[in-house]
């Protein structure tokens, strides 16, 4: 029994391996390899770390903004006479805006998630300056703002007429009810049972007051400044100026076609003002991702440019080798070596110079890292990350070193005679 | 001696022209990665001011709360106040000195066929022209104002003076805005300064405003607030002069010295200033008066994103990939020609002389790497203009930059080709002749 394991051990392809000559004649070619090897382990440190930074870019670029995102358009309404009324003006646009059937709902608003601008208030449970405060990005909104944006209240209510407070710009009155974002609820109140922080009062930048109305599911802040971006804060507010910003959400896939009835009607019905910046919320997102997505594409360029050399490194070394062996391949092949012996031979090659390459290569993607991580505040590199990268490597060292291994394999034994 | 090299070289390179080829291309390929990395930051980091960016210093004090920080950890805010920019503007404390801010207006030009259009504004002190070195094409800027008295004059951009006049000389014309009839005095030629140091809020590559007015006129008119406006006080008030009397702060501070020995005398003016309004009962904290220069403020607003060198020591990397790969390319173009060689050695050529040969052979493919490199850049700075849209007008040819791709490619191919060339120098011919 044991005898015939060991028989069958000896018919596998790979058991029939000389690793010893094998190494010898790789350190024969001690220049050839060190160069390959090198050329692994920088691959293997750009691209683990490579990875890591564009899996980070696109997660940022997948998150959601709460926001019905493709069916929303802004635009601006700039009065220039003298006589022109902010206040008619914006009642009487939203009015009709409202009625038309292509239109959802629409509302006046200087801050929407990806327009860049938004005060940022501190929020607290506690009035007090020694107490803990909870920054949130603030939007003001009349009480068809959450339907306009396309974001879900999942607890409380939304505001009614009443409570929405008409003021220009100078005006501070603050509005005795809010509703908040369950992202900045959970930051508050400690709780992700939101029913409980409906009608709770919090004390924003430590003077006012306001009850806790309702809670949307989510709706990002406009900018970040410190990583907060899911804080916000609605208020019943209506900002009066000569310049106001409509935000209007359509009905889906009509987006266009809407932006152009919408822009001549409201440039027809009031002269005293001109439409202007009428842009879709789809365009602002990609200005405002534009230097992720920027990162993202040249990343992957050098990456997949990268990984074109090395697998041209490996590969040319090989038939190199191929080339220079013929011979004593064919010899091989005479003294009884079948095929896949020849093959198996050159893809042994290859996962040993490999895996020389990944030793190193791991201590340079880690030490790659700490210097991201020191010089710009990058996050520590995933394991995961160099194990994906050890495995992408692996695989394209056995495809760069197929083609020339599977000349050699074709080698006649006949070669053998024949002087080179 | 050297023409003789020259013509082997080109006879081994256009024997393996495959070969060639390859090893000029991998070169090329990981010096155009370097060059439009570099060319990036080289491009965002510019020298607005090359010839006095060193003399001039963006002013910041810290009129904060207490127990506040107007920017963490502990700096003071980026603008100041109307009170201090008012007050440190007309102490002529410097050569030059400017507070400026942005806002913006309706203008309603007279011409009928010219739509009215909201401009954007900068209001500035006249100084702002002669410190920033803003060139002209019509006309000039005006004198910083004394207090409590303005003309009402504007400098228009060229394209606003396109856009409102036809691009005529309209010194002396009148342009009705913000309800109010202004005198043209100056009309700018092209200017797009880059990074646009004298003022961020939108971004360091944003495009200079429409129109320049004296700064009182901001306050006259009640002209809204724009940039960056940060306050800490809690209620000040509706009115308009409450926000000036108040401590928040909307504007940007520059001076200019006729020298770096003024400095430490500047520095000891505002020291004095910041004592005696602490005296007035303002500025709670511990004085700290920050004073940098143009390229300390570019550095220290990180105009150049760290995503920029973190893509440059990736290409970095990635070009020495491309010279270890050349590397064994070359080693492997070397060993072909070793009969040759041990042939030449045998007729009498030298180790020096077969050194010369194969160094001469690196260079000429160090040549044709930079032209593929030269290439590949060209493509490379598109595709940075699409990527980065709002910095694409930056992006241009840098001569000295494409001299430097040149000669890294040409250093490379020597470094890549320097070992297999000593190898096969150093090779004992005799077994090679059999």
């Amino acid at each position: 029994m044991r005898m015939d394991l060991k028989a069958f051990i000896n018919h596998l392809p790979f058991s029939r391996i000389a690793f010893r000559p094998i190494i010898g004649s790789l350190l024969r070619q001690k220049y050839a390899m060190a160069m390959l090897v090198l050329q692994i382990a920088i691959t293997l440190a750009v691209i683990s770390n490579g990875l890591f930074i564009v899996s980070q870019r696109l997660d940022i670029l997948q998150r959601p903004s709460g926001i019905d995102e493709s069916n929303i358009f802004v635009l601006t309404s700039s009065g220039f006479t003298k006589d022109f009324n902010p206040k008619t003006s914006i009642q009487s646009d939203l009015a009709a805006l409202r009625q038309m059937p292509n239109i959802i709902n629409a509302v006046a608003t200087y801050s929407f998630p990806f327009s860049g601008s938004s005060d940022w208030d501190e929020l607290q449970t506690v009035a007090g300056s020694d107490q803990n405060t909870v920054p949130a990005a603030s939007y003001k909104l009349d009480e068809h703002g959450i339907d306009a944006l396309g974001v879900s209240l999942i607890a409380g209510e939304n505001f009614s007429p009443s409570e929405v407070l008409w003021q220009t710009e100078s005006n501070s009155t603050f509005p005795s009810v809010v509703l908040i974002t369950s992202s900045l609820a959970t930051d508050l109140f400690s709780t992700v049972d939101w029913s409980s922080v409906v009608g709770r009062t919090l004390y924003i930048n430590a003077t006012h007051s306001a009850v806790v109305k309702g809670i949307v599911k989510q709706l990002q802040a406009p900018w970040s400044p410190a990583g907060l971006i899911e804080n916000s804060v609605i208020y019943p507010r209506v900002i009066t100026r000569n310049s106001s910003r409509y935000l209007i959400r359509t009905q889906p896939t009509i987006l266009q076609h809407t932006i152009a009835t919408t822009e001549r009607y409201l440039s027809m019905s009031n002269q005293q003002r001109m439409i202007r910046k009428v842009e879709t919320i789809e365009t602002m997102r990609q200005q405002v991702y534009g230097p992720d997505i920027a990162a993202v594409t040249i990343l992957l360029v050098v990456m997949t440019a990268l990984t074109i050399i090395a697998a041209m490194g490996i590969a040319g070394l090989t038939s190199f080798n191929v080339l220079m062996r013929h011979k004593q391949i064919g010899i091989r092949r005479a003294l009884g070596a079948n095929k896949i012996d020849i093959l198996c031979q050159f893809f042994a090659e290859n996962i040993i110079q490999t895996t020389c390459g990944i030793f190193i290569g791991c201590l340079l993607a880690v030490c790659l890292n700490i210097f991201l991580v020191s010089q710009y505040a990058l996050p520590k590199l995933p394991l995961s990350y160099i194990i994906s990268a050890i495995i992408c490597l692996y695989i394209l060292g056995i495809l760069a070193t197929l083609k020339p291994a599977l000349q050699a394999m074709n080698i006649s034994p006949a070669a053998a005679t024949r002087s080179q | 001696m050297f023409a003789y090299y020259f013509s082997l070289s080109l006879k081994s390179i256009s024997r393996q022209k495959g070969l060639s080829v390859l090893i000029a291309a991998t070169l090329g390929m990981g010096i155009a990665a370097c060059m439009i990395t570099y060319s990036l930051i080289h491009l965002m980091s510019k020298d607005p001011l090359p010839n006095k960016s060193d003399r001039i210093y963006h002013l910041q004090l810290d009129n904060w709360n207490l127990n506040s920080a107007a920017v963490l950890p502990d700096l003071p805010p980026e603008e100041v106040t109307w009170q201090d920019a008012i007050n440190i503007v007309h102490a002529k404390q410097a050569k030059f000195q400017a507070a400026h801010t942005i806002t913006w207006g309706m203008v309603t030009p007279s011409d009928k066929n010219v739509p009215p259009f909201l401009g954007i504004i900068r209001a500035t002190q006249g100084e702002f022209f002669p410190m920033f070195e803003v060139p002209f094409l019509y006309g000039q800027g005006w004198q910083n104002y004394p207090l409590n008295q303005v003309e009402y004059v504007a400098v228009l951009s060229k394209a606003t003076n396109q856009r409102v006049f036809g691009g005529v000389n309209s010194v002396g014309k009148t342009l009705p805005m913000l309800g109010q009839f202004f005198t043209v005095v100056g009309v700018l030629d092209e200017w797009q300064p880059s990074p646009k140091f004298f003022d961020m809020s939108f971004g360091a590559f944003y495009p200079p405003e429409d129109i320049y007015l004296p700064l009182q006129i901001k306050a006259e008119l009640e002209l809204p607030h724009g940039g960056n406006t940060n306050c800490w006080e809690t209620d000040i008030g509706d009115e308009y002069q409450a926000f000036l009397n108040s401590e928040c702060v909307n504007f940007n501070l520059w001076i200019e010295l006729s020298s770096h020995q003024h400095k430490q005398q500047f520095e000891n003016y505002l020291q004095g200033y910041v004592e005696q309004q602490k005296a007035l009962g303002r500025f709670p904290k511990v004085t700290n008066n920050i004073l940098l220069d143009i390229n300390q403020w570019l550095a220290h607003k990180e105009v150049v994103g760290s995503d920029m060198y973190v893509f440059f020591y990736l290409a970095l990397l990635f070009l020495l990939v491309c010279l270890f790969n050349a590397a064994s390319l070359m080693s492997t173009k070397f060993t072909a020609k070793n009969s040759e060689v041990a042939l030449r050695r045998a007729l009498g050529a030298n180790q020096l002389a077969i050194f010369t040969q194969c160094l001469t052979e690196t260079i000429i493919l160090g040549c044709i790497g930079a032209l593929i490199g030269l290439v590949l850049y060209m493509f490379g700075l598109e595709g940075i203009k699409s990527l980065y849209p709002n910095f694409s007008a930056f992006v241009y040819l840098d001569i000295p930059l494409m001299l430097l791709t040149i000669g890294v490619s040409i250093l490379s191919s020597v470094l890549a080709g320097l070992i297999p060339s000593i190898k096969v120098c150093m090779l004992a011919p005799a077994g090679y002749l059999k």
